[in-house]
């Protein structure tokens, strides 16, 4: 049975390769990534041979304990539930749980990141084992690691594929994807910051939290090489097949537990609505609105354009090179505007294959026009108060409150214009968002270089167009800011009624180029 | 003649006078790279009839509707609704048509109440005539109860009739729909036939692509049978079916008889 379904992984690998230029592309780019971590892990994980002993052990832990982390944190985020590992796909054969999870657990070992994970912790075997019994326990460790590892990221997904085939429960998770990016970003700020202390104090510190945890264990044994680390290794198989067991026990709760996507609760009606004016304008802006709180691919970009913008706040100002003065109020804005407005550099693809709704209505440019007006004024009331707080913060950081002024006029400026630059390449570079995302794609298959075109063009754009007014006021003429605002409203208003012309134009071409499935 | 452009904002008069033809298409044409999905085909609607374009699944059924409704550009021929062609005059067409396609592409993060909302706005209607007309729709429709869910979590059947009513909302004199009843409930699917056998009374125009035989000789007056991009019969549905039930007249007209008694002759309770 295990052999089965390790050839099926293995078939559906290459099934997924085949014919498919870019596809055959992005694997031979993962493979030369799993080789790297591979051997960069093995090679990094034995300098830690030339390390102190307690330092090393240290070092051991923590990385033990991250490596479980990513594997059981990393599917959830990137893949959702892949084909092979999905029960709902198997329920119909006749198999046994046991049956299943030995096929499973066999698919999940078969890939270039369980081997390239295995290399990387063999490493430690050669880095930290200070005797031949170590060696010896190490290679048992070893290997319980990445059984731990498998079991543990199938147990988690398998428990969660209910949540993950419902519509909340993706919504959810698209949203903690940038969380989690955001989150990676903290202890490298704690760092900058200085808030860490030592760093082998902060690193003594963070192995004392994970000293107990399994991966913790496994690593500690690989040093200890007595009856202690025997101990441990016991433990940590007693872990495995725990863990083992309770994910058998989701996979029998997933065989026969329905799918509850449509119990879902209502909207309450918006009474923002009553104070939009009626006709296609204020339709428009309604619905961009609510696409904004409603759509996580949408909410994706929000969040993470402010976040990195809060991020860029305290980064700016650390280390040898850093920015002085008002910049460092106007910059964060700056980014944040520039973020949020491209976004709007594929306008219609998050509407995807419901443009159809508006094709069939609009009927000249000017109807193109004012669903483009709709669309950067529902972006603009947003993004205003937003790039609002930001510019204040940023200034409250930079340390003259004042700066926050030219800061927002900046930012506005800025977003009209990108938004203006954004309405063009809408037109003229229209690509499918993918239903599903992930870190890896932003557009259907074969898509790619439309959208990368696209993005990069919309940000050459925009920077172009923005440099006369925004590059004197980071050099500390903060009046102009106050040109900034009338300039990217005379850009966004040329934006839209080039792209509507063109847009009119070619709205079957537009309807064909987002509705790609994907 | 009675074209949309002349009677703009009278939509209910349709039917009796003006043009004899709700859909007229010359020589209309698609390919994609080297297939031909379209033949120049010269597909005819009366007004007022409730005409089924039928056909096997590739037959360019999809294409043809895509086509005819503005939504995909013919590479030759014409098309004409209401008498105005609709690439020369896409104002006066896509004012006075209404169109369910293919799939269920609508803005899902929308409920159904705000789908319906938007959907009448950006057609220039009061907004207050919209929230009137939505509610009696969604009461219709029978969707009363999920007004208020997003679109995302309908299931088929709700998606259909919502689209619908979208597509009933401006009160269209022609109707287009793509496979309304795919993939539907009979108590839906119900809804949908009582919805459009009160428009087709009335005067106006539907037409739709079926696979359902039973249900286009159950509801249509008039039908279109297509076949690898070309019509292969078209009229009033007594004339194409003959004395013969529309099943076995498409069956015939498309050549898809016999071969499927070879083989697989372990199948059934009879075989060891």
């Amino acid at each position: 049975m295990a052999w089965l379904f390790v050839r099926l992984k293995l078939r559906l690998i290459a099934g997924n390769l085949r014919g498919d230029t870019m596809r055959q592309v992005g694997f031979v780019f993962t493979m030369i990534a799993a080789v790297m971590v591979a051997g960069g892990g093995f090679i990094l994980m034995s300098l830690l041979r030339l390390a102190p002993a307690d330092v090393a052990v240290d070092a051991g832990m923590v990385l033990f304990t991250l490596l479980t982390l990513m594997w059981v944190v990393g599917p959830l985020l990137v893949f959702g539930v892949d084909e092979t590992l999905d029960p709902s796909r198997l329920m119909l054969f006749p198999l046994t749980a046991r049956q299943m999870a030995a096929g499973m657990f066999a698919a999940s070992a078969t890939g270039p990141w369980p081997l390239a994970s295995l290399f990387f912790l063999l490493g430690a075997v050669v880095g930290l084992s200070r005797s031949a019994t170590g060696v010896l326990i190490g290679l048992v460790a070893v290997v319980l690691q990445v059984a731990l590892c498998l079991v543990g990221s199938r147990a988690v997904t398998t428990a969660l594929s209910r949540v993950l085939r419902t519509r909340r429960g993706r919504d959810l998770l698209a949203v903690g994807v940038v969380f989690v990016i955001l989150l990676t970003q903290v202890p490298n700020l704690m760092l900058n910051q200085g808030l860490g202390g030592d760093p082998r104090e902060f690193l003594s510190g963070l192995a004392l939290v994970v000293r107990w945890g399994p991966p913790g264990m496994a690593a500690h044994a690989i040093a200890d090489g007595g009856p202690l680390g025997l101990a441990e290794v016991a433990i940590v198989g007693l872990v495995v097949l725990g863990v083992g067991w309770l994910w058998i026990a989701a996979l029998r709760r997933a065989m026969v537990t329905a799918d509850s996507s449509t119990q879902v609760g209502s909207v309450r009606p918006s009474r923002f609505d009553g104070l939009l004016p009626g006709g296609a304008l204020g339709a428009v802006v309604a619905k961009e609105l609510k696409y904004v709180r409603r759509e996580p691919r949408g909410r994706m970009g929000w969040m993470a354009a402010i976040g990195f913008s809060g991020v860029l706040m305290f980064s700016l100002s650390s280390g040898p090179h850093g920015l002085e003065g008002s910049a460092l109020a106007v910059a964060p804005a700056c980014i944040g505007a520039l973020m949020i407005g491209l976004q709007a550099s594929n306008a219609f693809g998050i509407d995807g294959r419901a443009l159809w709704m508006n094709a069939i209505v609009y009927s000249s440019d000017r109807d193109v026009r004012t669903d483009f007006a709709g669309r950067h004024l529902a972006v603009s009331l947003v993004a205003v108060p937003l790039l609002a707080v930001l510019s204040i913060a940023a200034a409250l950081v930079a340390g003259h409150l004042p700066w926050a002024l030219p800061a927002l006029l900046t930012a506005t400026g800025l977003l009209q214009v990108a938004l203006g630059v954004g309405a063009v390449t809408s037109v003229i570079l229209p690509y499918t968002y993918p239903e599903r995302i992930n870190a890896f794609t932003s557009a259907a298959p074969g898509q790619g270089g439309v959208a990368f075109a696209g993005s990069f063009g919309a940000m050459l754009g925009t920077s172009i167009l923005a440099f006369p007014v925004v590059l004197p006021v980071f050099l500390g003429l903060g009046w102009v800011s106050v040109l900034t605002v009338p300039y990217g409203l005379v850009v966004a208003f040329a934006g839209r009624r080039l792209a509507s012309t063109v847009g009119y134009a070619r709205l079957p071409d537009l309807l064909g180029a987002v509705s790609r499935p994907s | 003649m009675t074209d949309f452009a002349s009677e703009a904002g009278s939509s209910a008069s349709a039917g009796s006078a003006g043009s004899p033809e709700a859909v007229r298409t010359r020589g209309l044409t698609k390919r994609f790279g080297r297939q031909v999905a379209v033949a120049g085909i010269d597909l005819v609607v009366p007004r007022g009839s409730f005409a089924g374009l039928v056909g096997p699944n590739g037959a360019g059924k999809t294409t043809t509707l895509s086509m005819i409704t503005g939504l995909l550009l013919p590479d030759a021929g014409s098309v004409e609704v209401g008498g105005v062609d609709v690439w020369r005059d896409p104002v006066a067409v896509k004012a006075h048509v209404g169109v369910l396609p293919e799939g269920l592409r609508l803005f899902e993060r929308l409920s159904g109440r705000e789908l319906l909302s938007y959907n009448g706005q950006i057609r220039g209607i009061p907004k207050e005539e919209v929230a009137r007309r939505a509610e009696e729709l969604l009461k219709v429709m029978d969707l009363a109860d999920s007004a208020d869910k997003l679109v995302v979590d309908y299931s088929t059947g709700m998606r259909k009739k919502i689209g619908l009513a979208a597509a009933l909302l401006h009160n269209p004199d022609v109707l287009f729909l793509d496979e309304p009843f795919e993939g539907v409930d009979p108590v839906s699917a119900n809804t949908l036939v009582e919805v459009l056998q009160r428009y087709t009374s009335s005067g106006s125009t539907v037409v739709f692509s079926s696979h359902v035989m039973e249900l286009v000789e159950r509801l249509c007056d008039w039908v279109s049978v297509m076949n690898h991009g070309h019509i292969v019969a078209q009229g009033p549905l007594s004339e194409v079916r003959g004395g013969h039930t529309l099943n076995d007249t498409l069956l015939d007209l498309v050549g898809a008889r016999g071969g499927g008694e070879e083989g697989l002759s372990w199948l059934g309770s009879s075989s060891i």
